[in-house]
């Protein structure tokens, strides 16, 4: 026992001193570290960037997966000044990041500017800190549609084909009374929760929570926040929402045609497919009511440590290059960020699952659609929201309560964390 | 007990037979010992003790995790007070911690009881009963989520063929809560039954065998030997459940994700410190729950110690049933 606990201790000690010293994580001067999570980047590129890092002179990439609560870990060793990776990948949660851009090198200083008009100008913005500092780079992007059941729709009597159906639903409200057909002649849903089509209407908006300066909005009777609330209110009452809040109530009503439709984006399908398989064939993509939104997608950064931000950059220009980002969609179904990716000729769409439909052709048009807009950092705080919404779906809430509880709390919270409402 | 008492002889002579002559310097003197019990307290106070009086500096602070701290006083204490949501979790934990322990402790007894007799594959029944507490957390929740689904679960399913109304165990309060509660119970209660049947077995034998010689059935030798005798043992296990109930976190967490489901109604204390620590990144007010939680676990703490106390009381009483019981037999 003690001589286990003495190791330990050796052990304890001996990182101790090490964290003193090292800032990055590899002490190699030529090896980049990059933190990236399982399945957010092709293997095979980053295989040929261990080799060298194209354009570098001799530079090789490490790329270290972190499981778990990534952001975390990335925020402890940055925190602690220690052990902190050259280069990171970050999730769509990219504002969380604001408060403390310093950490992280403006990519413009390296000329990031010149590569800017080969991307969707929407997923460039949400890289841009509120000061104008470009620090987080496009990855993939999440462009959203309506996926539905074609045999449910048949079997209901609506509409069934795409364009029908995107005809049928140009607006909420034909939204709502489609579903409301729907529930009628075969008692499916349209949506898994009311929550679902709350966010997806918000992800679909230029304006969200906050402006760029910080104020919210969401208290504005004309707000987005407040016409996505009345929305999905309004299919709760109009009962067209599944009220299935846990995944094994939603992916039971996939196979089973019970839930008959979902707005969610470009990577939902793999999702899909994984855990219904036996409805492949059975789905289409509609246009979603006004226009398309933005749901995930991620980036990359450099945070000031970084041994090399010259080679540290020209690997994120290298990797994000329209082929590649083309080639990491065949491979791991990222959606390019990078507009030349679908002229390449290279991709390969992935149909058989929406029958003779293309998916790959649809969620371009999709992605060409996403409007540009602001997601700010308190949207952390925001996030009573959702929640009250739900209380309003499962529990049966006053919606009016509801919304003003939501308020009252996120203007609390706010209050607490030093933001003037 | 070899390298203490050494170390307690030399001291007691030195003050009292030679009390001029210089002091050997005790860390010169017994380094060995010294070096050997260190590992132990440089750990803690690296892993136990810095993180303990941090979490108190947090607790005064506002801090996302990397930026600057920003000290903002007693303000993290003054919004917990008046915040629901708090009060919610607190109220949930102790729902759950109430609906789960109580049953849990009696069929844990009962097992126990049932698996001291003179039963055949004795051995596989205690394995049995033991595995839940030995099977992943996470497989766990699936299963639950599965036989619990509102729409597509067995429970829903086997209730909907009895011509009974569905029960929405996932998405109305009551409902998450007794899942949870479910949960617990089926992973402890053979846990406290193995801890059960070791005090059993503590008991003579000869109480029994005169008990049944004076004519006491299965019950009566449950009620009045068995439960007074096991006093100690069911305290203990209820002392353990009251800090397991209060700082349950792994069976909302892993059935319901960190927001505690719908209404929030499966939201326990540690749950949200953890909700706001790691998923906000409020680690000053994530602090702060967590000292509200150690105040709340003091208060209970004094509880049990009062029970512990009260113990003479239940000794008399015991005492008093042998009389009684002795009476009857004379």
């Amino acid at each position: 026992m003690a001589g286990a606990a003495g190791l330990g201790a050796l052990a304890a000690a001996g990182g101790l001193s090490a964290c003193g010293s090292q800032v990055s994580i590899s002490s190699d001067p030529k090896e980049l570290v990059l933190w990236y999570w399982d399945r957010s980047a092709d293997p095979k590129l980053l295989a040929q960037a261990a080799k060298e890092i194209p354009g570098t002179n001799g530079y090789r990439l490490r790329a270290d997966v972190i499981g778990g609560t990534f952001d975390t870990k990335l925020r402890t060793s940055l925190a602690g000044n220690a052990f902190i990776p050259d280069l990171t990948f970050i999730n769509s949660n990219v504002s969380l990041y604001f408060p403390n851009q310093d950490l992280f090198l403006d990519l413009n200083s390296l000329g990031a500017e010149k590569y800017r008009e080969l991307y969707f100008d929407w997923k460039w913005q949400l890289g841009v800190t509120p000061t104008n500092r470009f620090c987080f780079f496009p990855l993939d992007t999440g462009p959203t549609g309506f996926y539905y059941r074609k045999d449910v729709f048949d079997k209901a009597k609506l509409p069934s084909d795409p364009e029908s159906v995107s005809e049928a639903m140009k607006t909420w409200d034909g939204y709502i009374e489609l579903g409301q057909k729907l529930k009628q002649n075969v008692g499916s849903f349209m949506d898994i929760t009311a929550n679902q089509i709350f966010s997806q209407y918000i992800n679909a908006s230029p304006e969200r929570y906050f402006d760029k300066s910080g104020k919210p909005l969401y208290m504005n009777s004309t707000s987005t926040i407040r016409d996505a609330w009345d929305v999905a209110v309004k299919a709760i009452k109009a009962g067209i929402t599944g009220n299935q809040q846990n995944g094994t109530d939603q992916n039971a009503a996939w196979t089973t045609g019970k839930t008959a439709g979902h707005i969610e984006a470009v990577w939902w399908a793999q999702i899909l497919a994984d855990t219904a398989p036996d409805t492949k064939g059975k789905w289409r993509l509609a246009s979603q009511p006004v226009r398309a939104g933005n749901s995930g997608g991620s980036f990359v950064c450099v945070p000031h440590t970084s041994k090399n931000p010259e080679a540290a950059f020209k690997f994120i220009t290298w990797l994000n290059n329209p082929q590649n980002q083309a080639q990491a969609f065949n491979n791991m179904q990222l959606f390019p960020s990078a507009k030349d990716s679908f002229t390449s000729g290279t991709m390969k769409s992935n149909s058989g699952f929406f029958g003779d439909q293309d998916p790959l052709d649809f969620f371009l048009k999709a992605a060409e659609q996403v409007p540009t807009s602001f997601i700010s950092t308190y949207e952390t705080q925001a996030q009573y929201f959702g929640t009250e919404i739900t209380n309003v779906e499962s529990g049966g809430k006053n919606p009016d309560q509801a919304w003003n509880d939501a308020v009252n709390q996120t203007n609390r919270t706010l209050r607490k964390r030093g933001i003037d409402v | 007990m070899t390298i203490t008492n050494p170390a307690v002889t030399p001291a007691t002579v030195t003050q009292s037979a030679t009390p001029g002559r210089n002091k050997p310097n005790p860390i010169k003197r017994f380094w060995p010992q010294y070096v050997s019990i260190a590992p132990f307290y440089i750990l803690f106070l690296v892993f136990g003790l810095f993180p303990l009086v941090f979490s108190i500096w947090l607790s005064f602070n506002d801090w996302d995790g990397m930026g600057s701290m920003n000290f903002v006083g007693l303000a993290q204490y003054r919004f917990l007070i008046t915040d629901p949501r708090f009060w919610n979790a607190v109220g949930n934990t102790f729902i759950i911690w109430f609906i789960s322990t109580i049953p849990m402790l009696f069929l844990a007894l009962v097992i126990a009881f049932l698996l001291h007799q003179n039963i055949r594959f004795k051995g596989f029944y205690r394995v049995a009963f033991f595995l839940p507490n030995v099977t992943s957390m996470v497989a766990m929740a699936i299963v639950f989520g599965s036989v619990f689904s509102d729409s597509f679960g067995v429970i829903n399913s086997a209730l909907q063929a009895l011509g009974a109304a569905q029960i929405p165990w996932l998405s109305s309060p009551w409902g998450i809560k007794i899942t949870i509660a479910c949960m617990v119970i089926w992973r402890w209660t053979g846990y406290n039954s193995i801890i059960y049947l070791a005090g059993l077995q503590a008991i003579s034998t000869e109480l029994y065998e005169s008990a049944r010689v004076d004519g006491a059935n299965g019950w009566n030798i449950f009620s009045r030997i068995t439960v007074p005798l096991l006093r100690p043992v069911i305290l203990f296990t209820v002392i353990t459940s009251t800090i397991g109930g209060l700082s349950l976190f792994t069976e909302p967490q892993v059935l319901l994700g960190d927001s505690g489901g719908p209404g929030e109604a499966g939201m326990t204390i540690v749950l949200y410190q953890y909700n706001q620590a790691f998923t906000q990144f409020d680690f000053g007010y994530g602090s702060a729950i967590a000292w509200a939680l150690f105040i709340i676990a003091v208060i209970f703490a004094i509880i049990n110690w009062r029970l512990v106390s009260e113990r003479e009381v239940g000794g008399q009483k015991v005492f008093k049933v042998r009389r009684q019981r002795k009476e009857v037999a004379e």
